[in-house]
């Protein structure tokens, strides 16, 4: 979960998420160059030493064609690259429906049993000693560590979206429409997200929990599950 | 036990208020890498032709070239070396998995090799 005051990425529990921390920390460096250009053009300005007569038109028009193109390049194609990477078909071993509703989560492991239940925030008053506020439920999505899991999102009435930062996972919930994504843990733990599309006075309250348990506890929950 | 120079856990230094150079992998030392080759690069033009005006863009323009430089062969190298602990720490669960075993792959090229003979 995010610390007060956070800023920045929460860790990465995914490799996902992993990679698009990778792509953020360069694509940081490409805009401290940029900035670091653009400060010292701006002192050059603003000390007078640089006007519309300092450099030949066509110099300065082959120089703003090229150094974008190549900061283009810089970015576009890590990019590109991870956003293919995160629609790979991959077989996932799990598949998880979430249906948002006004407002709580509902939850369908279809695959060897049939097991549906809701998720509704822990409200504050109830809320054990130690636990975060606003981000608890009372029942949790399970998944097994280090197996892919795909998640069908939609939603009951309004718009909403199924979003983990730590995962890498943000998916809208769009009532009459299927959307999927599928995510790795990559290591046991507890990760928490917020519904992330305004969808009414309870927009805030509707939190998702997962948690990731080695795949000899998740095989032993799903073995006491009703049939 | 804390070696000395060892920086506070989570502490971070944030370069113009976004880059964070000392928690992210090779930031650091592409900064300071820039700023040694921009000093270089323009104390050299100067000395060469003594114009301080155009050494003080060849300075500029040698910070982010050796900056940029330095991080894409640094992010390379850090890239190639997680693969090889990937497929290190792969190879070290298959040989812990499997010795012994019939699906040893020792064991089937010893095999192979006193069937030849």
């Amino acid at each position: 979960m995010a610390n007060h005051s956070q800023l920045g990425f929460q860790d990465a529990s995914s490799p996902i998420m992993e990679e698009l921390m990778r792509f953020h920390d360069h694509a940081m460096m490409v805009a401290l160059a940029i900035c670091s250009l653009v400060l010292y053009l701006l002192t050059l300005t603003l000390t007078g030493k640089l006007s519309s007569n300092t450099v030949n038109a066509q110099v300065i028009e082959i120089i703003w064609t090229i150094l974008p193109a190549a900061v283009l390049i810089m970015l576009a194609l890590p990019s590109l690259r991870i956003l293919y990477m995160m629609d790979e078909v991959n077989e996932p071993n799990l598949t998880l429906k979430a249906i948002g509703h006004q407002w709580y989560w509902t939850y369908e492991y279809t695959d060897f049993k049939d097991l549906t239940f809701d998720s509704y925030m822990t409200p504050t008053t109830d809320l054990p000693l130690g636990h975060f506020r606003l981000l608890e439920t009372d029942h949790r999505v399970i998944v097994p560590t280090r197996s892919t899991v795909r998640v069908i999102v939609t939603a009951d009435d309004v718009l909403h979206s199924w979003a983990i930062p730590s995962l890498g996972v943000k998916t809208d919930a769009i009532p009459g429409r299927l959307n999927q994504t599928s995510f790795s843990a990559s290591r046991p733990g507890v990760f928490y997200g917020q519904c992330s599309e305004i969808c009414g006075a309870n927009h805030s309250f509707m939190p998702i929990v997962v948690e990731s348990v080695p795949l000899a506890n998740f095989e032993s929950w799903s073995s006491t599950l009703p049939s | 036990m804390a070696g000395e120079g060892d920086s506070e856990p989570g502490k971070s230094f944030k370069l113009l208020g976004f880059l964070d150079v000392q928690n992210v992998p090779c930031a650091r030392d592409s900064v300071l890498y820039g700023s040694l080759g921009s000093l270089v690069m323009g104390l050299g033009h100067f000395l060469a032709t003594s114009r301080v005006r155009r050494s003080c863009d060849v300075a500029v323009g040698g910070f982010i070239s050796t900056m940029l430089g330095y991080w894409f062969y640094c992010r390379y190298t850090l890239a190639h070396q997680r693969i090889q602990q990937r497929m290190l720490k792969e190879g070290m669960r298959n040989r812990a998995l499997f010795e012994g075993s019939y699906l040893d792959p020792e064991k089937k090229q010893t095999g192979s090799e006193r069937s030849d003979s």
